[in-house]
């Protein structure tokens, strides 16, 4: 049972050399890692940004570039206090990332199933297809007088445009994870007797599932920009992207800068987040690469 | 290497030993004279539609072989002869365009529970352990053992090919060699009549591959199934087939059938060395030759 007892058998069948031990009579050695090991990353990305700051900081002060567009860092990070404090920031960054998360799970919710749909069936794919397409290429700015024509300036228009950026790019990599699935595989399930629905259970989906979670990394890349512009164009009132527009309409470098802070944040949140959903899910993929 | 490999035979024997009663009839059946053929192909004609170009190419003309229950037969022949091709016939996933292949007497119709493959790229799940690879190969039958059966049978196995206490581990973090063998543990679990590799030491390094043949000829001697087997490899084919067929180039025909008349075991004695072993290699190595300058003097 334990493989660590029973090393001797285990050398006795196996003639693979790679499966040989490398000494101690041990198949699985411990290796000796520093305990601050998982922090260096870390400790590295916050000395690097530390240095960033101060030399903006330094160069902020030396006014080499005018203050009314460089502001010193300190400047930001008091606007960005003063705004949590007084209540500026908060709703509007709750407004725009419940707006960003309600589209997602909606573009989700749709471009999962039809992409997948559409790698499936050909017919699908033919019908769809030239759509699918066009919606892909299309700048989405393109289509914010059309929306603001039929939904007005309300939410409604700012969760529509994001989730028409989010949800191609979804759909289109669903489709792509179920056409490449290595036929071999497919080959194996008929070998061993699997049926239709454990042919998509066991084998398409499990290996389509990394070509989801890559759609919905570039959904989030999309699906923000498409957030900003129904905010920034669609003149609301209301989230981050209002933020930027009003920082700027009242020459407030201090709070733009630090809006954009908080976007870069909440951007590098989400696609760390993903990533480690896709180490997760797929393990795999890490080592075989 | 002679002790490693002495060490497996011992175990085995004594796995046999616990096995020899379940045998049955089929164990004293023996490739000869007695005719009990298990896969007949008749006249099959096979081949692929383009339908871009509107072409159709002929892989396989006129085939005509009888593989006999329990015989251990190899097809050797230059690639794109249509090897894969009669293998994926037999195994249902190619239908002939004339003639016919029958398992059992019965027309193949797809897939069957008495048909395995072993694949030359090992077509192991990547998310699943080794012990859930193996096990693929029975969890999707309708009339599957008790789930304390099968977990048996997965570890027993996994001890046949030599993978105990790498269960848990993941293919990729197993070489070519392992992942092979967990493909043949994935094909021995349900213990099929017909065994079906295309190439399955293929990807497989020199040594390994060696090593790989000498257990493979170990666990067929004690299963007894039916097994066909494609090489590019002469000197696999002739140390491993009860008969090598030989095929011709495109479109493949059946150029000869040579009977291997080594004695068994024959990776663990000294068949290697033989003369008898040398002039089989050399009739059939004169016969692909023949096809190979027939190949080119066409172009
Ligand atoms: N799925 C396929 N579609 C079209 N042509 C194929 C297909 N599979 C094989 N062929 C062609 O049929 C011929 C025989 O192929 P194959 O049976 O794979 O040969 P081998 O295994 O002996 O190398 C080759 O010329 C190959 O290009
Ligand atoms: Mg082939």
């Amino acid at each position: 049972m334990n493989p660590m007892t029973t090393t001797s058998s285990t050398s006795a069948t196996t003639t693979d050399p790679a499966a040989r031990q490398i000494g101690g009579g041990k198949v699985v050695e411990e290796l000796q890692v520093s305990r601050f090991a998982p922090f260096r990353n870390t400790a590295i990305t916050v000395v690097n940004l530390g240095i960033f700051f101060v030399i903006w900081e330094v160069v902020a002060r030396a006014e080499v570039l005018n203050p009314l567009f460089f502001p010193r860092i300190s400047a930001t990070f008091e606007a960005m206090y003063t705004g949590f404090r007084d209540g500026v920031i908060a709703p509007q960054l709750g407004h725009s990332l419940s707006n960003l998360l309600i589209g997602l799970l909606i573009s989700a919710a749709i471009g999962i199933p039809v992409g997948l749909f559409m790698g499936a069936s050909r017919t699908a794919d033919l019908i769809l297809s030239p759509y699918v397409w066009a919606m892909t290429s299309l700048p989405r700015v393109a289509l914010i007088p059309l929306l603001i024509l039929m939904l007005g300036f309300g939410n409604g228009m700012q969760l529509t445009i994001i989730v028409l950026s989010a949800v191609f790019p979804i759909m289109v990599n669903c489709m792509a994870g179920v056409k490449t699935v290595d036929p071999s595989l497919l080959r194996a399930g008929r070998v061993f007797g699997a049926g239709r629905g454990q042919m998509y259970t066991k084998i398409i989906l499990p290996f389509t599932l990394p070509f989801v979670i890559s759609g919905i990394n570039q959904g989030i890349a999309r699906g923000l920009v498409g957030m900003l512009i129904g905010e920034l164009l669609g003149g609301g009132g209301s989230g981050l992207g209002f933020l930027l527009d009003r920082a700027g309409d009242q020459f407030d470098a201090p709070m733009l800068y630090a809006t954009l802070l908080i976007l870069a944040v909440m951007s590098v949140a989400l696609v760390q987040l993903m990533r480690w959903l896709e180490r997760r899910v797929a393990p795999w993929r890490d080592v075989a690469a | 290497m002679a002790h490693t490999a002495a060490g497996a035979q011992l175990q085995i024997a004594s796995h046999s030993g616990a096995e020899g009663g379940s045998g049955g009839g089929r164990s004293s059946v023996a490739p000869g004279p007695a005719s009990d053929p298990v896969i007949v192909a008749r006249s099959v004609t096979a081949g692929y539609e383009n339908r871009r170009t509107k072409t159709r190419l002929i892989a396989l003309r006129d085939v005509s072989l009888e593989i006999q229950r329990g015989e251990f037969l190899a097809i050797v022949g230059p690639s794109g002869c249509g090897k894969s091709t009669f293998i994926n016939m037999v195994a249902g996933f190619v239908r002939p365009l004339e003639g016919t292949v029958e398992v059992d007497g019965q027309p193949v119709r797809g897939t069957g529970s008495d048909r395995a493959m072993v694949f030359q790229d090992y077509a192991l799940l990547p998310w699943r352990t080794v012990e859930r690879n193996v096990l693929f190969a029975m969890e999707n039958r309708r009339n599957k053992p008790s789930k304390s059966e099968q977990a048996a049978r997965v570890a027993e196995a996994l001890s046949l090919v030599g993978l105990t206490g790498f269960e848990k581990a993941y293919p990729h973090e197993l070489s070519g060699g392992m992942r092979q063998r967990v493909g043949i543990a994935r094909a021995l679990v349900t213990k099929p009549d017909i065994l079906l590799m295309d190439e399955p030491f293929g990807a497989v390094d020199a040594m390994t591959r060696e090593a790989m043949q000498a257990e493979f000829e170990r666990i067929i001697a004690q299963t007894r199934q039916t097994v066909v087997f494609i090489t590019h490899s002469i000197d696999e084919a002739v140390m491993l087939g009860d008969r090598v067929v030989v095929i011709s180039n495109r479109p493949g025909t059946i150029k000869e059938v040579v009977d291997v008349d080594l004695p068994r075991p024959r990776l663990t004695g000294d068949a290697k060395g033989s003369l008898r072993f040398a002039e089989l290699r050399e009739h059939i190595w004169s016969l692909l030759q023949d096809e190979a300058l027939g190949a080119q003097e066409a172009k």
